[in-house]
């Protein structure tokens, strides 16, 4: 057999809160978790994800360096075409024209190099042979990238093309180039990379170019010294001749207790190798403030879901219980009504019979605990209504009523008015009202007098007040009834209709 | 050297070096006849001596090489110059004096003072080519002509005739002109002389004061480095039991260096000491010697890289090193001055002393890493 689940407000409640709490904990649970796993998987995907993060790095980067030489190589070129152009006639024009070029299109240290190895820049002329390798290539039919490194550990790189049929100041000129130094370009590298990775730049000999720390272990010291005590030998070796033969590669190796991966990659057209390092713990520390910040970021959803829920939740409940309440006082309200409609004549708007048996019985209560002492009734009866029903319809007849019910309603305002038959009414008055009843009554009585005349409404009215000797109102009523059959005979007398 | 500087320097001599200052002092009084130059740069000149004793290799590696340079309080009459500079021969190291010179002349830049000025040299030393140039020079607009003196006797009375027309001259870097010169004021070496002693002494000590040697010398007639091999014969001279056996020119070039130690060692397989004058001398005797498989010990001059690298493999015992980048900073700055009309006296003295430090082994790697950037 079926059980049938009774659903109450408590169940209801009580289902919403456990519900909620669920949801709640379930939710915050699995945030948990997958948090969890993420740091997890992470962490054991990070050696492999450096690799492939570093030789993407040195790859950029390499191409970065690149790129910076190649648009040397074409601003050069147009400042050669502009030079062939100009009318320089002597040192201070060609002075003049390369401070113009360099301030017009950026360029570091542009000279010219007459057949005689004399460098013509800016502000000097000096002899080049010396400083610049380079310039002993004969002849020098095409461009070269070349890496000077100058006393006092400045290291320049040196772009040079050479000048076939240039003639200035009527001197062949054998070449010109410009020198960037190695520092810019680090602090360019630097300022892209954000201060993410170790990152230097290296010759094929392995010598430490840009002179950048490549962390801890391996400082700016030469690559294969740096690398020999922290590489197995046949592992240092392969990367060595990597290194030598411009080869890309990576090593991997413990320093500090921390994982270090270095990845390089050759630049193309130089002899240097871009070597990006990176602590696998660096990686580690990242991705371990991604999953913090995850995981505060989920318990923030939780406890605010938790709010959320438990504020709905408490919404609901308000809204339940208000529109409980307000149903509850429709539903009274729809039974006063009711109750209204059952003690109330429909015709007249005044107390039914039902209403007076209500009320008089709650009069002879008062009367019999001895609270009530004051209390009179009003009995009146409507003359002609059957004559007005005959001759004028119902419906006049209805008014009559009406106007009889108004007319006691207007006179007896202190009273309560009933109409406890066809054309019978009561009023029933208390306090005040039951020492007011005798003139209230006569003027009544002078006012259906008159409507006689007038053809207006008539009723019939006997009254009666408490007495000492009264046991409950019904014996009032009766004086007042007999009184009332005693003025209808009057009044008839004085040509009111009647039902006779 | 500036007035700070040696001020710092004197101070620490008294404070460290008294002893060793007066006893080496006596040594060279007592060894070698006065050069040209005044009292204050020839302290100076010891106290540097004295603080790379050989039998106490310091460590004034910081402070061998100067790079840190700013310029002085005065303040230039116009804001632009032309110089004329001229120097022995195309050589590195003509090429670090340079970079202290564009340093110097960054600097007035910045000041709003533009400096313009030829730096230029012959392939091969020559006193008649740069006879040529200075008298052409003389033709030019410059306010300074400045030049290395590749041959005293031939080239000072032609520094005389500039100086006599109204050219203002100036010496520099390795080698002065000839007492009694008319050139205004020089800047550079003021002690090869003293140079040449203390790199022998040196040699000697090692040897235990007996032995064959031989001296590379340089370019023939050039200051700088006659001053120095007559240093290392005077010493020599001074021990019963040493010997020079040959006394040979390079001329400024490696590869004749290298021909002539092969050559002197072909002829003294039992050499025991090489002493080299110049910046190539080393070099190409420490290639030559390796290559043969001598035990010659090696002595020299200057910082190129080869020569530190063959340092700090203790194939070359020491090395005198001089402050290139400060000769050309100073040169630079006094060139001005002189521009301006100065003489001689409180704005710059009238040779104005730069230091020679002499390395040894433990210093080479240091001295590498600091003057190019890797100790390879």
């Amino acid at each position: 057999m079926r059980r049938k689940i009774e659903i109450t407000h408590t169940t209801f409640v009580g289902t919403a809160v456990f519900g909620s709490l669920f949801i709640v904990i379930a939710l915050s649970l699995f945030v948990l978790w997958t948090s969890r796993q993420t740091v997890v998987a992470t962490d054991q995907a990070v050696s492999a994800v450096s690799s492939f993060y570093l030789e993407a790095i040195a790859d950029r980067r390499s191409r970065e360096i690149t790129n910076l030489i190649d648009d040397n190589f074409v601003q050069m070129g147009e400042a050669l075409e502009f030079i062939k152009d100009e009318r320089i006639e002597s040192q201070d024009d060609l002075r003049e024209t390369i401070g113009r070029l360099e301030s017009l299109l950026s360029l570091n240290r542009f000279a010219l190099v007459d057949a005689d190895d004399t460098v013509y820049a800016r502000y000097t002329t000096y002899s080049g042979g010396s400083r610049y390798a380079f310039l002993s290539q004969d002849p020098m039919d095409s461009r070269v990238i070349s890496t000077v490194s100058e006393y006092g550990s400045s290291r320049q790189l040196c772009l040079a093309i050479p000048t076939p049929g240039l003639t200035v100041m009527g001197k062949p000129f054998k070449a010109c180039f410009l020198q960037l130094d190695i520092k810019d370009i680090v602090d360019l590298l630097a300022f892209n990379d954000k201060g993410r990775t170790y990152f230097a730049l290296y010759s094929r000999s392995g010598e430490n170019l840009s002179g950048t720390d490549l962390g801890p272990c391996l400082s700016s010291r030469s690559f294969f010294d740096a690398t020999r005590h922290v590489l197995p030998e046949a592992v240092w070796k392969e990367n060595y001749n990597n290194f030598a033969n411009g080869l890309e590669g990576s090593i991997t190796f413990e320093s500090d207790g921390a994982e270090e991966t270095l990845c390089y990659a050759p630049i193309e057209g130089t002899d240097w190798e871009m070597a990006v390092l990176i602590r696998g713990s660096v990686i580690e520390d990242q991705i371990r403030d991604i999953s913090e910040k995850n995981l505060l970021h989920s318990r923030i959803l939780v406890v605010f879901t938790l709010a959320s829920v438990v504020l709905l939740a408490v919404v609901l409940l308000l809204q339940a219980r208000v529109l409980a309440q307000k149903k509850l006082e429709e539903e009274k309200k729809a039974s006063e009504a009711f109750q209204l409609m059952a003690r109330t004549d429909s015709l007249t708007g005044v107390g039914n019979k039902h209403a007076y048996t209500e009320s008089e019985e709650a009069v002879n209560e008062r009367i019999r605990s001895g609270k009530l002492r004051e209390v009179g009734i009003v009995v009146g009866d409507v003359n002609g209504l059957k004559y007005v029903n005959d001759t004028q319809g119902h419906a006049a007849g209805d008014k009559l009523i009406t106007d009889a019910s108004s007319m006691l309603g207007e006179y007896f305002a202190q009273g309560t008015v009933f109409r406890i038959g066809g054309d019978e009414f009561v009023v029933l008055v208390e306090g005040e009202g039951v020492e007011a009843l005798d003139e209230v009554a006569s003027e009544f009585n002078r006012k259906v007098e008159a409507n006689i005349g007038d053809d207006d409404v008539v009723v019939s009215i006997g009254y009666a007040v408490l007495e000492p000797k009264d046991g409950e109102l019904r014996d009032v009523f009766e004086r007042a009834d007999r009184m009332m059959y005693a003025r209808k005979t009057e009044l008839k007398s004085r040509g009111a209709h009647t039902r006779e | 050297m500036n007035l700070g500087q040696q001020h710092k320097m004197v101070r620490s001599i008294r404070t460290k070096h008294l002893v060793a200052v007066v006893l080496l002092a006596l040594l060279i009084l007592a060894s070698s006849p006065f050069k040209a130059g005044d009292a204050h740069a020839l302290s100076q000149d010891m106290a540097r001596t004295a603080e790379a004793t050989p039998t106490e290799p310091a460590d004034t590696i910081q402070s061998a090489v100067d790079f840190d340079h700013d310029l002085d309080a005065y303040v230039p009459k116009k804001n632009r110059y032309n110089f004329y500079f001229t120097y022995k021969t195309v050589h590195a190291w003509w090429d670090a004096v340079a970079l202290g010179m564009e340093d110097a002349q960054r600097q007035y830049l910045e000041k709003g003072v533009t400096i313009t000025y030829e730096y230029v040299a012959p392939e091969a030393a020559s006193a008649k080519d740069q006879k040529r140039r200075l008298l052409a020079a003389a033709q030019g607009n410059y306010d300074v002509i400045g030049v290395d003196v590749a041959d005293e006797a031939a080239i000072s009375p032609v520094l005389d005739e500039l100086v006599d027309s109204g050219a203002k001259v100036m010496t520099f870097s390795s080698s002065d002109a000839a007492a009694g010169c008319k050139r205004i004021a020089y800047v550079g070496n003021t002690h090869n002389y003293e140079d040449g002693v203390q790199l022998t002494e040196a040699l000697c000590k090692k040897l235990g004061y007996k032995g064959k040697v031989a001296i590379l010398v340089g370019s023939a007639g050039a200051p700088c480095h006659e001053d120095r091999a007559q240093g290392a014969k005077d010493t020599i001279s001074k021990y019963g039991n040493m010997e020079i056996v040959a006394t040979e020119y390079d001329m400024d070039s490696i590869d004749l260096a290298h021909d002539l130690t092969v050559e002197i060692l072909k002829k003294n397989p039992d050499l025991d000491g090489i002493i080299c004058c110049n910046m190539s001398n080393p070099v190409g005797a420490a290639r030559a010697i390796t290559e043969k498989k001598s035990d010659a010990v090696i002595v020299g001059m200057d910082h190129d890289r080869e020569a530190l690298r063959y340092l700090k493999d203790g194939v070359i015992y020491c090395l005198g090193v001089q402050d290139c980048y400060s000769i050309g900073f100073d040169t630079l700055q006094v060139a001005v001055k002189i521009a301006d009309g100065n003489m001689p006296g409180e704005l710059f003295p009238a040779k104005t002393n730069e230091v020679t430090t002499v390395i040894f082994q433990p210093d080479a790697a240091k001295m590498l890493e600091m003057l190019y950037g890797s100790a390879l």
